[in-house]
């Protein structure tokens, strides 16, 4: 691509080993203090080498087994062997397997009553058992149950309603109705709509003017008004104008080059900003919000499912053709 | 240097035997922090250690004052240590629960509940300090809820609120710490008679952490959710505390959403009442929304170029139109509405000029005022109809949008034609 021609260009294969490396590092504090979400984790650091091209560098077996060792008997996941089930774990074992074509070693019936089980009655969702509710978790569940094809195991019209409760007058939303309007919670609402195919309910001029209003002088995209610019935000910003239809009121050049500032050359890994210490987290971000952004090399990702899209195409439409033979 | 493979598992185990005995025979610490061992020498001193003696608890545990610090070097074997024994104790309390039949029918009463009661304290020591670790444990924190729910006392629900902040202060955006609070305030709703109190005291410590955390999203979130729990006078209270606030940390736009969420709530209170056929609060909601642009204004004018003010000013001018003047535009322009849109075009025509184009905060005034008038333009469709847009001139709005920010050219583009406002 021309445009990018006098940009530092993606270090694809230091991504990949940093990537590789991270699981090999765990006798740290900080990473022991991390080892409850490593279900998240392993979402981030599987689906960016999958948008690199190298999922294939990882031992399949080795990880499916894993997964199913975090399953409870509720049908949740925990984020690791021995830690509780929570909503949030649960999507991202379904990503995982989803990525590696293993959606069939689950018993569907029994994760999908898991998620089901969460919804309230006002439409809401709770993240488990101990009732905390969060439009996230409205998200999770609705993608979860969609990619498992078993959302008609939920009051969808509640579930949208709950949402559409959420909006702010400035067009964003929150965590609960009345909550700040975060773009972290916008991806998730506007998330949630797209894929129960009720986007009808926002005001796309107004929404894409909110999250068009956080791209800073730099480039890089920031989460709430006066916050500095973080590269998780390229992604959850950019997903969000990409379904609302109204991308092109950004400068998409300056972002790119800014999420390429934010790379380490020499060890591989993306951060929250430039000369910031990278981690995971981030890394996926960064390379997700690339795709995205349609960089020349990299696997194009469904905004939505936040799934590489050959992988959301074979749940959905790769299904009926094998009915079909 | 890999500090920790110093400690053994045996010193590891002394340590954290340790660490919970300093915390239960000090109840009252309310603040924990982590410390490098080269502050241990001072801290130390300071208690009357001169010469710090050269044994494991004195250069690894600090406490005075009801404060607590650990060394950062043995943060590890704690943990591991922590984790050991909490996740050996909830294996024994699930073991013992399964024999007492919790979720059977017909069961013989329990005869191993002395020995339940102890392993639950257990559960409830060690979860405590793994927590004081690792604050992101969630499994951990449902143990604690599980046992408290069993115990129905309402000072042990206390006890979670004072756990949860002391967490809050080394960790004061830990989503768990402040989910652990909503599920304390849900648990006791209706059934205690000082939850205006405990709701009014949680307010507080919000502030008290966004003090020293700001923009903190978390914090904020809890503030908010806290609203739907006030009573009306609370919330009268809560609007008239938080100004202060807002007016210093202009910049934190989370505090000036905490006052948005107060107004609607205000503005909720009185339609319901209205409903009851009662008026009065109506004129008073209406007052205080003068008030608030009013001040809002002043801070415009005082911090120039701040984001959140503008924002703050875009939905109060929207509410203000839409609860209290939309039956009066197009009438005439000698009423409440055509005063208000005279002072925001003398504000808007103040604030766009740059006297100093060198000074990036003008620049950034002019660009929030003019995005201001186009958003109030575009959100309230009936400024059409009575000539609004004509009195901008919106020829040099573009030029003005297009300097200030060149990045988002198609949407001036967009809001400036045919289809949104007409250019001249
Ligand atoms: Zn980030």
């Amino acid at each position: 691509m021309e445009i990018f021609g006098d940009m530092g260009e993606l270090a694809a294969e230091k991504h990949v080993e940093y990537i590789l490396s991270v699981e090999k590092k765990k006798d740290s504090f900080e990473s022991v203090v991390m080892e409850h979400l490593r279900m998240n984790g392993a979402y981030w650091g599987l689906t960016t080498l999958d948008l690199l091209g190298k999922l294939h560098a990882v031992d399949v077996d080795q990880i499916v087994s894993w997964i199913i060792k975090c399953q409870h008997d509720s049908g949740g996941f925990g984020g690791n062997i021995g830690h509780d089930p929570h909503v949030l774990y649960t999507l991202s074992a379904v990503q995982v397997l989803a990525l590696f074509d293993k959606l069939d070693v689950l018993d569907i019936e029994k994760v999908s009553t898991y998620v089901a089980g969460l919804q309230n009655e006002d439409g809401s969702f709770s993240g488990d058992m101990w009732g905390e509710i969060d439009t996230r978790f409205s998200y999770i569940a609705i993608c979860c149950l969609s990619l498992l094809h078993r959302l008609d195991k939920i009051n969808v019209e509640n579930a949208v309603s709950y949402i559409v409760s959420c909006k702010n007058l400035d067009g964003g939303f929150g965590c609960m109705p009345g909550g700040e309007s975060h773009a972290g919670q916008i991806f998730c609402c506007v998330g949630a709509l797209a894929i129960t195919g009720a986007l009808h309910h926002i005001d796309k001029d107004l929404l894409g003017w909110w999250l068009c209003e956080r791209q800073v002088k730099s480039g890089g995209l920031n989460g709430r008004p006066e916050k500095l610019p973080d590269v998780c935000y390229s992604w959850w910003v950019l997903s969000s104008l990409i379904m609302i239809d109204r991308v092109h009121w950004i400068n998409k050049e300056k972002l790119v080059k800014y999420i390429l500032d934010c790379q380490d050359l020499d060890n591989g890994g993306i951060s929250d900003r430039p000369d910031d210490a990278v981690d995971v987290y981030h890394t996926y971000f960064g390379v997700a919000g690339l795709s995205l952004l349609e960089y020349t090399g990299l696997k194009a990702i469904d905004p939505a499912y936040a799934l590489p899209v050959d992988v959301v195409n074979r749940i959905f439409i790769g299904r009926q053709s094998k009915k079909e033979s | 240097m890999n500090e920790h493979e110093s400690y053994s598992e045996e010193k590891a185990a002394y340590l954290l035997n340790h660490l919970e005995l300093i915390l239960e025979s000090d109840p009252l610490i309310d603040e924990v922090g982590f410390i490098h061992p080269s502050q241990f020498v001072t801290l130390n001193e300071e208690i009357g250690q001169s010469v710090p003696s050269a044994d494991d608890i004195s250069t690894t545990l600090w406490s005075k004052d009801h404060k607590l610090g650990i060394s950062t070097h043995a943060l590890l074997p704690l943990f591991k240590a922590a984790k050991r024994e909490f996740v050996d104790a909830v294996t024994r309390y699930k073991e013992l629960s399964d024999q007492c039949g919790e979720n059977g029918v017909g069961n013989s009463p329990c005869t191993v509940s002395s020995s339940h009661s102890s392993v639950e304290s257990e559960v409830m020591k060690h979860s405590r300090v793994l927590l004081l670790l690792s604050c992101d444990f969630g499994t951990a924190w449902h143990s604690r809820k599980k046992i408290v729910l069993k115990m129905h006392s309402f000072s042990v629900f206390m006890d979670e609120l004072h756990l949860s902040a002391l967490v809050l202060s080394y960790s004061p955006k830990c989503e768990h710490a402040w989910s652990h609070r909503r599920w304390v305030i849900k648990s006791i709703a209706g059934k205690c008679s000082t939850l205006q109190e405990i709701v009014g005291k949680d307010s507080e410590l919000v502030e008290k952490i966004a003090e020293r955390s700001k923009m903190n999203y978390r914090a904020w979130n809890h503030r908010n959710w806290l609203v739907s729990h006030m009573s009306t006078d609370q919330v009268l209270h809560e609007l008239t505390k938080s100004r202060n606030w807002a007016g210093l940390y202009v910049a934190d736009n989370s505090c000036f959403h905490y006052r948005r969420r107060l107004m609607l709530r205000i503005l909720e209170d009185s339609r319901h009442r209205q409903e009851n056929g009662s008026t009065g609060h109506n004129v008073e909601i209406h007052q205080l929304l003068k008030e608030e642009l009013e001040w809002n204004e002043m801070l415009i004018k005082r911090f120039i170029g701040r984001e959140a003010l503008w924002l703050h000013r875009r939905f109060l001018s929207l509410v203000l139109i839409k609860h209290f003047l939309s039956d009066q535009i197009g009438t005439s322009m000698d009423n409440d509405f055509g005063i208000f849109l005279d002072n925001e075009l003398r504000l808007l025509s103040s604030c766009s000029t740059i006297p100093d184009s060198e000074f990036e905060d003008y620049q950034a005034q002019a660009l929030h005022s003019t995005t201001y008038m186009l958003w109030l333009v575009k959100q309230v469709p009936e400024f059409d109809g009575i000539g609004v847009q004509e009195k901008l001139r919106t020829d040099k709005m573009k030029v003005l949008l297009n300097d200030a920010c060149p990045d988002r050219s198609f949407l001036w583009d967009y809001l400036i034609s045919e289809h949104c406002l007409k250019e001249n």
